[in-house]
């Protein structure tokens, strides 16, 4: 029998933080023991259980790449109990992480190919787990396009890694806010992500879309992308349902025939229509 | 199938044995509310003609509430303990639960339930008691307008689930049938207690068993679900629902569970696995506010999908006993095979 307890997270150091918005940080991580992390690998787009002990347990993304091996980072909003104790921890506290869990970006599927990454507020977190996986082996994919938006300025999320992707020769970035949200010298674009698609119009013609983002935003993007001529199982995107064990048994993020924590958390387009719309 | 008479008295005996070997026997207690370890043979109810007690023996194998692990602050790290388990007293492997006359109805519940804590990661809390259970099944006299066994594929006189199964023969004696091998392994050390069995007697029992006509046909409503999921019959039922998620806490396969942590201070505390329940609103609640399930008609649909179709499509076995335990004990009284039978009279009008 197996004896192992599936619950019970390893121990995990938090190296750096970063204030991204004023509600939203990032966290680096290591993992206490060495042979913990000697043993670990991910995928991108794979989430984890992170844990603040006293408080209980939150479901995010991984939000690095799998590409950088000594440390993994998550980004989260102070939104509940467990993010509020979160956003009070210091560097050199320990944190509890279960993972990784779940599927991943098809991520070989999309060597040789245009990739178009659409993302969200927040959403930009997994989706800049696949983005720099593919900058890290820019050479095995073609043109690569980054369309980011957020309620206003001061919501943009990773800031730094924004300028350094529009520096970049070889990635169009593209990063827009909601009218209204911009600030003095903004030199981006203004206005809804689903409208600035539209008008960049990206080439759908071996081009594989990854959509991450609020429900509305995924809602309003996929008909444009659609009427770009994108194939619906060349949309690819992620659902962000409440999850408590992440294992496929507690019954939370249990969709149709779905556990989204098993057989998710990435979905495309054409998988997505075959579900029930509980997400 | 091998097949035995145990007297009463003898059974008793049996009972008085496994107690003092310490083996956790759980029985049905007086009152019918739930289910306990028994401590004593005068507390033994086997009742064949009994109501299905409100709840059933399902805590025994997933607690309604169990510690994960323990954790202390150790500087700038923590400690994690493991809760004391099989693997901390080899012992405990010895001790066997002891599930004392299981209803058909509540018999296939362990097995049910094991595809889920199984499948891909296994839970080593619900697998670790389910390894050590035996189950003694019991023929079903008892009838009600809430039974539907029948109507799920079972009925009073199957034998799933149970490792041994008794059939009433008179006041005095039971057949004991010997299903399976883990049965049989575990009978040995008590077969002075049994003599040679009767199955013609027991087939006369077992004959005279009158089966409940079907309510609902499942595999009709089980096609019917995915293309009406928006149908008015879910809000209909969810407008009288109070989503107080008695249904799930008496249901003896319903499983699903909340993650917490409890009795806290600044530097120990415990992560408890508790039961949860899809009814209720907060349930799938997302951190934005969203929720995806926002609607109690919503919140019973899923009841209804998981039980009859999505665990059916997933591992192959309906979510549900037919026992009416939810129906028995729902405050506004909605009675789940009313609701399944209502939505396969409209499948059936398509």
């Amino acid at each position: 029998m197996c004896r192992n307890n599936i619950y019970k997270p390893e121990l995990m150091e938090v190296t750096d933080i970063i204030d991204e918005t004023f509600d939203t940080k990032t966290f680096r991580l290591k993992f206490r023991d060495e042979n913990v992390a000697k043993n670990f690998s991910f995928k991108a787009g794979q989430f984890g259980e992170y844990s603040v002990f006293g408080e209980g347990e939150s479901t995010f993304c991984i939000a690095s790449s799998p590409t950088r091996e000594d440390y993994i980072e998550c980004s989260f909003k102070k939104i509940g109990k467990v993010t509020t104790a979160l956003n009070r921890i210091s560097v050199g506290d320990t944190i509890g992480f279960r993972g990784p869990y779940g599927n991943y970006f098809p991520v070989e599927v999309m060597k040789g190919k245009n990739v178009l990454f659409i993302a969200g507020g927040i959403g930009l977190a997994p989706v800049r787990c696949v983005i720099w996986n593919t900058l890290d082996l820019r050479d095995k994919f073609k043109d690569i396009t980054i369309v980011y938006g957020a309620r206003s300025f001061n919501d943009l999320v990773y800031k730094r890694e924004l300028k350094e992707w529009k520096e970049r020769a070889d990635v169009k970035t593209v990063v827009t806010v909601d009218p209204g949200g911009e600030i003095a010298d903004w030199d981006g674009e203004i206005g809804f992500v689903p409208a600035i698609v539209e008008k960049i119009a990206p080439q759908s013609e071996n081009t594989i879309a990854i959509v991450c983002g609020p429900p509305i935003m995924i809602k309003f993007t996929i008909p444009v992308l659609l009427k770009l001529g994108f194939a619906e199982e060349n949309i690819i995107t992620t659902l962000e349902n409440r999850m408590k064990c992440g294992l496929g048994k507690c019954g939370r993020c249990n969709v149709g025939n779905v556990y989204v924590c098993k057989d998710g958390p990435v979905f495309t387009y054409a998988q997505m229509k075959e579900l029930p719309q509980e997400y | 199938m091998e097949e035995k008479l145990i007297s009463k008295v003898n059974l008793k005996m049996l009972v008085a044995d496994l107690i003092k070997a310490n083996h956790i026997v759980v029985g049905q207690d007086e009152k019918a509310v739930g289910w306990k370890r028994l401590s004593h043979t005068d507390e033994i109810v086997v009742n064949s003609n009994g109501v299905p007690s409100n709840l059933s023996y399902k805590e025994f194998l997933f607690a309604k509430t169990e510690p994960i692990f323990y954790f202390r602050n150790n500087k700038d790290n923590y400690d994690l303990i493991e809760p004391a388990n099989v693997a901390a007293s080899p012992n405990l492997d010895e001790q066997k639960i002891v599930i004392l006359g299981a209803k058909p109805c509540d018999a296939p519940s362990i097995e049910i339930m094991s595809h889920v804590f199984n499948w891909d990661y296994k839970d080593k809390f619900f697998n670790e008691k389910a390894e050590r259970s035996i189950v003694i099944g019991l023929a079903c006299h008892y009838q009600d307008e809430f039974c539907f066994c029948t109507s799920v594929g079972l009925n009073p006189t199957s034998e799933a689930g149970s490792d041994l199964f008794l059939v009433p023969l008179d006041d005095k004696n039971f057949a004991i049938k010997i299903v399976s091998d883990k049965g049989k392994e575990f009978v040995q050390p008590f077969i002075q207690y049994m003599s040679e069995g009767n199955p013609k007697a027991t087939s006369e029992v077992l004959d005279k068993i009158k089966l409940q006509e079907r309510k609902f046909e499942q595999a009709k409503v089980r096609e019917w679900i995915a293309p009406n999921f928006e149908h008015k019959i879910f809000d209909k039922v969810g407008e009288t629902c109070l989503g107080c998620g008695q249904c799930a806490f008496a249901c003896p396969v319903c499983h699903c569970f909340d993650i917490v942590d409890e009795e806290c201070n600044y530097t120990c505390g415990r992560r408890m696995k508790n039961w949860d329940a899809c009814q209720f609103g907060l349930f799938t609640i997302h951190g934005s506010g969203h929720n995806p399930r926002d609607t109690q008609g919503k919140r019973y649909r899923q009841r209804i999908a998981h039980k009859f179709k999505y665990y059916q499509d997933k591992f192959g076995k309906t979510l549900c006993t037919g026992c009416g335990r939810c129906s028995r004990g729902c405050p506004v009284g909605i009675d789940i095979a009313q609701v399944v039978r209502e939505i396969n009279l409209v499948a059936n009008q398509v």
